[in-house]
């Protein structure tokens, strides 16, 4: 059980001044990084982007805060959406006046950080940036595949990255930085190598330099007596390795960002924090230095600084990715290297700070098995209770084996996974996961296969044509041509894929990262080249659920009961259904749906995921590791559905896919979520080696009492034997969802779970907080 | 009614308020009582019914061109005699707006429904019979729970009780934990209120917290009738007298249930403007169950 307890007058003034200052888009860094290829015209590019890191680490403005004990930040102000020139800055170039107003993740700008961008610093990486490299090679193929494969990636960095945060408290820039002068004495280094460690050595000192400039700034100030200790751990920092817990958390802080202002990348992932801080936790308790109570303010000092970097997105992808998530994503508890299932004082403590902050930051997941602990489980839940979104739930019996079955990854290494971003599964410290390679739209596919290779929105031939509806003699010939179009779709995004790979290589190595991935430092490799120890590529499969409800409702009512001629529904789908409401009907009435334990329906579903995985074993990524495959969508069920004309499923055109990754349409799931679970667990594991979602809202009444609440954890039990990679909930009333929408100021620190992330739902667009108001919840019958 | 067959209106899975655990609840069709404030008035009549659901209507009128049992007016279909078959009008309607309100299963077929959420039992959850009344199939109902007991299904029963000693000595070997519903103590008020006498319920109930069962005795309390001081008190002083450590609770009213009645044309017997009880009365309540002798207050 969790406390309701009172948090420190200082971390509730934190949070009161952080929630409360406005968020400005800042062109600082865009400047120095400019300013300094400029100065650099010369060197390699991985030259140029390790002095411009440290030349950043030198020079942008830091500020902090009297109440802090834990500082840092890449920009002085909190929230700052950071420009960043070299992977790409042309949307910022189209977007920059519209930033205030625009309807998702909006941003205050001043006008003259506009005109500076627009004189001096758009004009020097027009052609150069890495957006505008994939755009020359590769754009207009990219484009024409849009509908059905969203490549990313294609305009800023990698993230999507757990470090090996262990090897950077053991080391410290110090480390790191004698670490690679050693590596450079070697004999026989090609030029590659020498240029890595020398970009090493550069950003460690760069580091090194911006802790001291934290305790210099504070030891100039008028100061509280407890900042002259986070002063001190900050020049202790740049000499040595952490000793103390406060140290150490100090150094995880400062790891995270400076991987930010290297990267500016959505999510870096702290992983197993309470394995790898417990050492430090446990020696500064039984030696009395710290108490619980002590240790549970730095912690929260913590989750505070993991809401103060915010992603800026264009408006396009901010609608893919609403609530600038940029994912923190700490794991709790799961099984140890022998797997035994492990936990200790700081899992229950990280789930407190959740309990009391309830803030979107950090993505809290809990790890569970078979043999997770009943009071591990009940603090999470009391925090799941609290209808923050978080802690999501992870399964190791799901997620363990297949990644070392079907991915290779050592054993060790597999028990070891964390979670990066939202939802999507890593290794920890060793990987370049490249999660987020493409998201591909196989109800477009679909589309295109009933329609002969013509979008049904636009009247564009943009696939294959293969015959339509109209001239398929059986469902098995129109599974035969549904194959087709995935192949040949999938084949195109595999070229793209290379492109978008080899460009990350040519303008974005990152020393830094490569420093704390194994085994970068080992082979003088950096990690966007292969120099991680694995190396994979996550493809999403955009939405089993709709495709499901569309095959089973062509299967049945058009080839089995042949209720429904094949020509009216083509004619229905062009026209969006329009005068054909008692088809449409037909199609959403007389058909069972994924999500309702129909075994037959779910299997449709479950063949197409599990075809779509199976092909990927062709393929081989640009870095010469595997692709994989995930199900999960974030907001993207949105933009995504409106790529999508009317579907047999008897969805209008236009309108939301299902959301989250694994779950059934919203609406459609009738027979409670029992059912959903069991449906859902018709996916095999392989399918989410990258990472799956399913969302599920529950009313608050569910948790009122200990009886409910332990119902719940046996839900959760079953979740786990039923070997579903994830689950998540949202607990809210739908009184207050609907009250926030008319009176955001009042419901202003109300965080809602998106999808794979929770953000603040006043933040969100009108659209998308309609439809978390709409989606299935549930509370006991 | 074939003799092993149920009538069934309804499976619901994540029943989260019939007995231990995450349990499956099977709803049988058919009741002897005609509580006045039913809170499934689908449960009453032992037959098959049709109903129309509005909601899903598209007013199409595809059901009154195959069925002659149904009119089509002003856009809506009206079922001249809802026990009859209509399977032609179910078949044509594109919506699902006409459905038989149950349907029989075989002992098989409920097995294969309950097995589909097995994972969620774990150690405590199982199988909730309930109704109508579950004694009004007493063949079925017996021949189900001696399956669930051959497949390891913890079983539990929601029932009144009004139902003959024969018919109970035939089931009680196969019931893991019983829910027996004591509505009013007062013979005439009961007569009045639920149109059956209770001198075989209290009987029963004798029989029941006699044998070595795990039994819990509930009082729905309705407001105007068994929600009363005085009701409340009896009922606590009846079971007390029989057994000190009797298990005993009080369910709150839940006026939703008068919204189902428009499916049937039955009329709501209690106030509809009546509302649930509040923390405080709920409280109050529990506490003169104490003050009466109730040692064992379940409260969920």
């Amino acid at each position: 059980m969790l406390n309701d307890r009172e948090i420190s007058i200082r971390i509730q003034t934190l949070k009161d001044k952080m929630l409360s200052s406005p968020r400005y888009a800042s062109i600082e860094q865009a400047r120095i990084i400019t300013r300094v290829y400029q100065e650099n015209e010369e060197l390699s590019v991985p030259l140029k982007r390790a002095l411009s890191l440290k030349a950043a680490l030198e020079e942008i403005e830091i500020g902090f805060e009297p109440e802090e004990l834990i500082v840092g930040n890449r920009t002085k102000g909190v929230r700052y959406g950071v420009v960043f020139p070299e992977s790409g800055c042309s949307w910022i170039d189209r977007e920059f006046e519209t930033l205030p107003t625009r309807p998702q993740d909006r941003f205050q700008v001043h006008p003259e950080d506009i005109q500076e961008f627009r004189e001096t610093i758009y004009p020097y990486w027009k052609g150069r940036s890495m957006e505008d490299i994939i755009r020359a090679k590769d754009g207009k193929h990219i484009d024409a595949i849009a509908k059905v494969v969203k490549i990313n990636q294609k305009d800023h960095a990698q993230g999507h990255i757990c470090p090996d945060t262990k090897l950077w408290l053991e080391l410290g820039p110090q480390g790191l930085k004698e670490k690679a002068e050693q590596m450079l004495q070697k004999e026989g280094l090609s030029n590659d190598q020498k240029e890595f460690y020398q970009s090493v050595i550069l950003v460690m000192e760069g580091a090194k330099t911006f802790m001291n400039r934290y305790g210099e700034m504070i030891m100039a100030s008028d100061r509280d007596p407890k900042l002259t200790q986070v002063a001190e751990n900050c020049f202790a920092l740049a000499k040595r390795p952490a000793q103390s817990f406060h140290e150490a958390v100090q150094s995880v802080w400062f790891l995270f960002t400076i991987l930010h202002m290297e990267s500016n990348a959505s999510s870096f992932s702290p992983g197993r924090m309470d394995q790898y801080l417990y050492p430090y936790y446990k020696k500064d308790i039984e030696s009395g230095a710290l108490t619980q109570e002590e240790a549970l303010e730095i912690i929260e000092a913590l989750w505070l600084k993991f809401n103060q970097i915010v992603y800026l997105r264009n408006a396009h992808s901010a609608k893919y990715f609403a609530g600038f998530p940029i994912g923190f994503n700490i794991a709790i508890g799961g099984v140890d290297p022998e797997g035994n299932d492990t936990f200790n004082d700081l899992s229950f403590l990280f789930l407190q700070a959740q309990y009391d902050l309830g803030l979107p930051q950090p993505n809290l997941s809990v790890r569970l098995n078979k043999h997770s602990s009943s009071a591990l489980m009940q603090a999470a839940i009391d925090v799941v209770a609290k209808g923050s979104g978080m802690p999501q739930f992870f399964n190791d019996e799901a997620i363990i084996e297949p990644m070392h079955h079907d991915l290779g990854i050592d054993l060790k290494d597999a028990r070891d996974y964390a979670i990066v971003g939202c939802v999507e599964l890593t290794t920890h410290g060793n990987n370049l996961g490249w999660s987020d390679a493409a998201m591909f739209n196989l109800n477009k596919a679909l589309e295109l296969t009933l329609n002969h290779g013509v979008c049904l929105l636009t009247g564009e031939k943009i696939g294959l044509d293969l015959g339509g509806l109209d001239t398929y003699a059986s469902y098995e010939e129109l599974e035969d041509a549904f194959q087709k179009q995935i192949d040949y779709f999938i084949d195109e995004m595999m070229k793209a894929e290379v492109v978008v790979e080899q460009a990350h290589q040519d303008c974005l190595p990152t020393a830094f990262l490569s420093s704390v991935i194994d085994d970068c430092l080992v082979a003088g490799k950096d990690v966007t080249k292969g120099g991680a120890k694995y190396n994979l590529s996550g493809i999403q499969m955009i939405q089993v659920a709709n495709l499901a409800d569309s095959l089973a409702a062509v299967k049945q009512l058009v080839y089995e009961e042949k209720k429904v001629d094949p020509n009216d529904l083509l004619r229905a789908l062009r026209n969006d259904f329009e005068g054909d409401l008692v088809l449409q009907t037909m199609l959403l009435r007389k058909v069972p749906k994924y999500g309702n334990d129909v075994e037959w329906v779910d299997e449709i579903g479950a063949k197409w995921a599990g075809y779509f995985r199976e092909k990927m074993k062709e393929y081989t990524n640009y870095r010469g590791g595997p692709f994989h495959t995930g199900m999960y969508t974030v907001s993207a069920h949105v933009p995504m559905g409106e790529n999508v004309g009317a579907s047999c499923d008897g969805r209008k055109a236009g309108t939301p896919l299902a959301d989250g990754g694994m779950s059934p349409v919203y609406g459609r799931d009738l027979k409670g979520p029992t059912a959903v679970l069991k449906s859902v667990s018709r996916m095999k594991d392989s399918y989410t080696t990258n990472g799956g979602l399913l969302n599920m809202k529950f009313l608050p009444s569910f948790f009122e009492t200990a009886e409910g609440k332990k119902k719940f954890e046996t839900f959760l039990r079953a979740f786990v034997d039923l070997e579903i990679p994830h689950i998540q909930f949202n607990v809210v009333n739908r009184d207050e969802l609907l009250d926030a929408k008319i009176h955001p100021e009042k419901h202003a620190s109300l965080t809602i779970r998106v999808a794979g992330y929770t953000a603040y739902f006043v933040e969100l667009a009108g659209e998308l907080q309609d439809e978390i108001i709409e989606r299935t919840s549930y509370a006991g019958i | 009614m074939q003799a092993s067959k149920g009538l069934v209106f309804d499976i619901k899975r994540f029943a989260m308020h019939d007995g231990a655990g995450i349990r499956t609840t099977l709803f049988l069709k058919g009741c002897p009582l005609r509580c006045r404030w039913c809170q499934n008035p689908e449960g009453l009549d032992p037959k098959q019914e049709l109903i129309y659901f509005k909601r899903h209507c598209i007013h199409c009128g595809a059901c009154a061109k195959e069925d002659r049992g149904i009119v089509f007016q002003g856009g809506c279909p009206h079922v001249l005699d809802r026990k009859s078959n209509h399977d032609r009008a179910l078949e044509a309607c594109p919506a699902q707006a006409l459905q038989y309100d149950a349907r029989y299963y075989t002992v098989e077929e409920v097995l294969k429904e309950v097995k589909k959420d097995e994972v969620f039992f774990q150690q405590e959850g199982g199988l909730t019979i309930s109704g109508g009344e579950p004694f009004m199939q007493v063949d079925f109902l017996e021949e189900l729970l001696k399956r669930c007991q051959q497949e390891g299904i913890h079983t539990t029963i929601e029932s009144s009780f009004y139902t003959s000693k024969d018919n109970m000595k035939r089931v009680l070997p196969y019931l893991d934990a019983i829910y027996c519903d004591l509505k009013i103590l007062d013979p005439k008020l009961h007569q009045e209120a639920t149109g059956v006498d209770n001198r075989i319920i209290l009987e029963n109930i004798q029989l029941l917290l006699e044998s070595q069962k795990a039994v819990t005795i509930r009082t729905p309390l309705i407001p105007g009738w068994s929600g009363t001081d005085e009701n409340i008190a009896k009922i606590a002083q009846f079971l007390s007298g029989i057994s000190s450590d009797v298990k005993y609770e009080l369910l709150n009213y839940n006026p939703l249930a008068s919204s189902k009645y428009h499916l049937y044309e039955r009329n709501y017997g209690i106030d509809p403007n009546a509302k649930a009880y509040t923390k405080e009365e709920m409280d109050h309540f529990r506490t003169i169950a104490k003050e009466n002798g109730i040692k064992n207050l379940v409260i969920e």
